[in-house]
């Protein structure tokens, strides 16, 4: 018996490259070992990749540098995601990584816009009240500073390609003691007494040994799907869309600051701008749009000529009933998918591997503690339902009438969670806060107004204040979003300050 | 439109006693006056003891703040005294532990204090976790801790009161007549309910009192239960204490500056300081001895003589739902705790804070009622498990009650709590916890819960800086106690001058 843990990881694309590497920096060498297996024969389903403003706090866990990061990943900086005809054709929102307004006397800004509206002092749109929109508007970044606040407080997350960023992290982790198999798993073998995976064959005859498995196998889920026979909980109804084409385009003049999303007929084309190119996808559903359609709407909507032949995933939303069982736990596609309207992909990877390395049964006990396991278990079910709310949101709140894909999701039963939360934001534009799980109340908000829900009325504890000093607080406030958007430099100018490479394509609009 | 809000609640009245119904039309009067609602109290009359005291929790502080009750007016009117935690010691010898406001040790090598101590303990480190914590520790000297700047960057500390029950229910009274809330004196209430069988008015010694939203803070919940029929669920298999005791005695020559909970074999006797005197109060089983017995016993432990002893009888129960029809209930109305972390007070808090967000805006309130009565009974729940907690995990000896006490049923999520942090000494922080995860700590660990293993990124650290950083935080907190006023002295302070309260650098908002 040694006094290591043999952590073997099964699979090397986003998600096994995150666990490795985060393994390598945060466990202890002499208690742990890290293996991973991948196999050159299957290809990783990354693409042009958009992410929540989590992954700074996971590549500052590695101590990785910033700019080195964006330079050696194409990155580029992002403060929300743009959703074009959502609600309806014509309709345009964004939702930021930042807040709406500010808390006066305690109480949220969207009572104190709703009844400056009421009382017909004739607010701005919401949205001129948020200065990470104001910025996007503008196609502007720069770092959010956090000693002088100068209007409201925002973050930020990137887009870059996530098939480098997980090449960047295996050399990363490889430097720092991740011992690399190249192989294809072709049998897994299970302890007949404490059912724990043990043993695990290539294809080439070899077999290699393991007291903790972390499946990373993507959709085919090697492991706990296929082997330990976890169920797959099918979220299909609420969300049918269930292929995606992929295809990168060169850079365009739009140079944004935000990923955009795009609502179509049978699903959503999503736009992610790199350094050097700008990834395009069509996320639809076979049961409203065929998959040679979808091909050509996509071709037809790119900014600029396709580099390639556009390639088509397919997927199914829903996630397996249990994450993590035994002495296996699946990361990413492995255990669940919920398609990248949101960029949450990369998110709940992270959130895993977080909650992994916090619960990782210690050495002596052989890979399996069922009172870790489960709160890991409560922690994923909280984050995946959580998610999967908000993502229906997106798409019930339309009024597209008469569109098949768009009438189903609109008449569809919701959960009860969902219809819940709609209930109390139309009664009074409240929106609970939780501990656990994601997304914001910030986040909530933008989606509910963006989608066209408007409150029946406002909080009355926003009562306090007279009517013309909240005329007068929401003017300055405007003022401030306005002028502290037009002091950044552009997103063009800031990469090519901090992070860039000469341009390749066309030149950068300033 | 018609004008917003105009079926919303404008008249509201209080049916009560005593703080539950003086803070409830305090905190409704300053939140609501504003938006034009107006509140009356119908006033039952007093069910306080002589003796009975509220120990508060920290939230407290900030409640008066919002509401401009001064800290030197309300120690100085009510002659109560500051507190710093409890100290729960057992009169048969086992291990006496603090729960103290405040957190514990400070982060070694940018990582969580406890898996470094666990790591240490586990490897025979003779050092107490309790003894790393400042607020503790200033406690035990008999000082008072005002936090500043130099504490903020070590940790969090905080405090709360030691307020006799019935000069601090006149003050509240004083504070919410004085801004016009209306009182309806009574010898007896009852509601009357109109066709729909939600309450019209309250009938108050054969006159009628009409209104439109009502708050049951009255002790047998005349409103909720009697009126509206909404039936209690008894906490009794939880609790095994069905009697209680209040007593005073002699204040002691240096006033503690905490609560001491001493255990016996019949129950526990805790004793609290005011100004005047010490307040004690024992909490224990009938079967263990008659009422005669109880006050030597009490007598006994507190090894003082008792005056003013009031005896009465212990229902813990949990209302099915506080928030029924035009209703909402409060304090001992919605819920009978236990009292031993002496929790009234801030279940009065936790049922006024969730209703501000909630309170109607309409006619129709259905969802704001879902809400609420799903987030306070949890918040109740999660205050139960803490107390199940204490009688579960104690090593009180062998007398039948601490015996029984050590199998009361945990309930799921209290067990996969105490599970959790025995495998791996991580305190699970379930939604709507009124106890953080510093206080479940000093908890499960001052009952002698040593986990199993603790968060393997700590292995990565030097053991020569843990140990450097061990001595550096007890230096620290040896140093800056010695520096501190005595509880007297800053009573004095506090008292003499009208502005001298303690600014609370670390708050708990809720």
């Amino acid at each position: 018996m040694t006094s290591t843990l043999r952590i073997v990881i099964v699979g090397g694309g986003s998600a096994g490259w995150m666990c490795a590497a985060a393994c390598a920096q945060v466990l202890p060498p002499h208690r742990y070992s890290i293996t991973l297996i991948e196999s050159d024969e299957i290809g990783t389903v990354g693409v042009g990749e958009a992410t929540l403003p989590a992954l700074k706090d996971f590549n500052d866990l590695l101590g990785i540098d910033e700019s080195e990061f964006m330079r050696e990943t194409h990155g580029t900086f992002k403060l929300g995601i743009e959703f074009r005809d959502w609600d309806r054709r014509g309709q345009h929102y964004i939702h930021p990584f930042g807040s709406f307004g500010q808390l006066w006397g305690g109480v949220e800004f969207q009572h104190h816009w709703m009844r400056a509206r009421e009382r017909g002092l004739n607010p701005a749109p919401l949205e001129e009240y948020c200065g990470a929109i104001a910025a996007c508007r503008r196609n502007a970044f720069d770092f959010p500073d956090t000693r002088s606040i100068r209007s409201t407080f925002y973050g930020y997350a990137y887009h870059f390609d996530a098939g480098l960023y997980a090449g960047f992290l295996r050399t990363w982790a490889i430097a720092r003691g991740v011992q690399r198999i190249e192989g294809q798993v072709v049998g897994v073998a299970v302890n007949g007494e404490s059912g724990n995976v043990e043993t695990l064959t290539f294809k080439s005859g070899e077999t290699l040994t393991g007291d903790f498995f972390v499946d990373c196998s993507g959709f085919r889920s090697l492991l706990l799907g296929e082997k330990l026979q976890v169920p797959w909980e099918d979220w299909s109804e609420w969300l049918p869309c269930d292929r995606a084409w992929a295809v990168p385009c060169e850079r365009s003049a739009d140079f944004t600051p935000f990923t955009r999303s795009i609502a179509q007929k049978g699903g959503w084309i999503w736009r992610i701008p790199l350094q050097h190119r700008t990834g395009n996808g069509h996320v639809f559903s076979t049961r409203f749009i065929s998959e040679d359609e979808a091909r050509a709407t996509l071709l037809g909507q790119l900014d600029a000529p396709a580099q390639i032949e556009p390639r088509m995933l397919r997927f199914r939303a829903g996630r397996r009933a249990q994450a993590w069982r035994k002495n296996c736990v699946a990361l990413g596609l492995a255990s669940g998918f919920l398609e990248p309207l949101e960029s949450t992909s990369l998110f709940l990877i992270q959130k895993a591997v977080q909650d992994m390395l916090r619960l990782i049964p210690a050495p002596e006990s052989r890979g399996s503690d069922a009172r870790l396991t489960r709160e890991f278990n409560r922690q994923s079910d909280a984050l995946y339902e959580r998610i999967r709310d908000f993502l229906i949101l997106h798409y019930v709140a339309n009024r597209r009438v008469g569109e098949p894909l768009w009438d189903h999701v609109r008449s569809y039963p919701l959960p009860e969670s969902l219809t819940h939360k709609l209930a109390l934001f139309g009664s009074r534009g409240h929106v609970p806060y939780f501990k656990d799980g994601f997304f914001s109340r910030d986040s909530w908000l933008a989606v509910l107004f963006g989608q066209g829900l408007m409150p029946r009325t406002y909080d009355r504890l926003a009562e306090f204040m007279a009517v013309d000093q909240l005329a007068e607080k929401l003017r300055d406030l405007h003022e401030c979003v306005a002028t502290h958007a037009a002091d950044m430099p552009t997103h063009a100018q800031l990469i090519a300050r901090f992070c860039g490479q000469p341009p390749r394509s066309r030149a950068v609009s300033t | 439109m018609s004008a917003p809000g105009h079926l919303a609640p404008r008249h509201l009245i209080v049916v009560g006693a005593d703080a539950p119904a003086w803070l409830s039309a305090c905190v409704l009067h300053y939140a609501l006056a504003p938006a034009g609602v107006n509140v009356s109290v119908v006033e039952l009359p007093s069910r306080l003891r002589p003796a009975d005291l509220y120990a508060s929790l920290p939230a407290l502080e900030p409640l008066h703040t919002r509401l401009r009750i001064d800290e030197s007016k309300l120690i100085g009117a009510t002659r109560g005294a500051f507190t710093l935690g409890t100290m729960f010691t057992d009169t048969g010898g086992a291990p006496s532990f603090f729960h103290a406001y405040g957190s514990t040790g400070a982060r070694i090598d940018k990582k969580e204090f406890l898996p470094h101590w666990i790591k240490a303990r586990r490897a025979g480190f003779a050092v107490e976790f309790g003894e790393f914590c400042l607020t503790a520790s200033a406690a035990r000297h008999g000082r008072m801790l005002v936090p500043d700047a130099e504490l903020e960057s070590f940790g969090f500390t905080d405090y709360g009161y030691h307020l006799p029950a019935i000069p601090y229910a006149a003050l509240l009274k004083q504070w919410a007549m004085r801004r016009g809330v209306l009182l309806h004196p009574a010898r007896l209430a009852a509601a009357r309910l109109d066709a729909s069988g939600a309450i019209a008015g309250i009938d108050v010694d054969g006159r009628f009192v009409a209104g439109d939203f009502f708050i049951d803070a009255s002790d047998d919940a005349l409103l909720v239960g009697t009126a509206l029929g909404v039936a209690a669920e008894s906490w009794r298999s939880s609790f095994l204490a069905d009697r209680a005791l209040t007593a005073f005695a002699a204040p002691l020559p240096a006033p503690p500056v905490y609560s001491e909970v001493r255990a016996c074999s019949s129950g526990w006797v805790a004793l609290r300081a005011s100004q005047a005197c010490t307040h004690l109060l024992h909490a224990y089983s009938s079967e263990s001895g008659s009422d005669d017995v109880a006050l030597q016993t009490a007598a006994r432990v507190a090894r003082m003589d008792l005056r003013d002893a009031t005896i009465w009888t212990l229902e813990p129960a949990r209302r099915a739902h506080a928030w029924e029809r035009n209703c909402v209930a409060v304090g001992a109305a919605a819920c009978r705790f236990d009292p031993l972390h002496s929790v009234e007070l801030q279940a009065v808090q936790i049922g006024l804070v969730h209703l501000l967000p909630l309170f109607p805006v309409a006619a129709d309130h259905a969802v704001e009622q879902a809400e609420y009565n799903r987030n306070v009974g949890a918040a109740f729940e999660r205050i139960r498990d803490f107390q199940v907690a204490h009688y579960l995990l104690n090593r009180y000896g062998e007398s039948t009650f601490w015996q029984r006490a050590r199998a009361t049923p945990p309930g799921a999520a209290l067990a996969h709590k105490i599970d959790a942090f025995r495998a791996r000494g991580d305190v699970i922080s379930y939604e709507d916890e009124t106890f953080a995860i510093d206080d479940w700590q000093a908890l499960l660990l001052g009952h002698g819960l040593l986990p199993e293993s603790y968060d393997p990124a700590v292995d990565r650290t030097e053991p020569a800086l843990v140990e450097r950083e061990f001595r550096r935080i007890l230096d620290f907190i040896r140093k800056k106690v010695s520096g501190q006023m005595t509880h007297a002295e800053y009573l004095q302070t506090v008292c003499a001058s009208p502005h001298a309260g303690a600014s609370s650098a670390a708050r708990r908002i809720s």
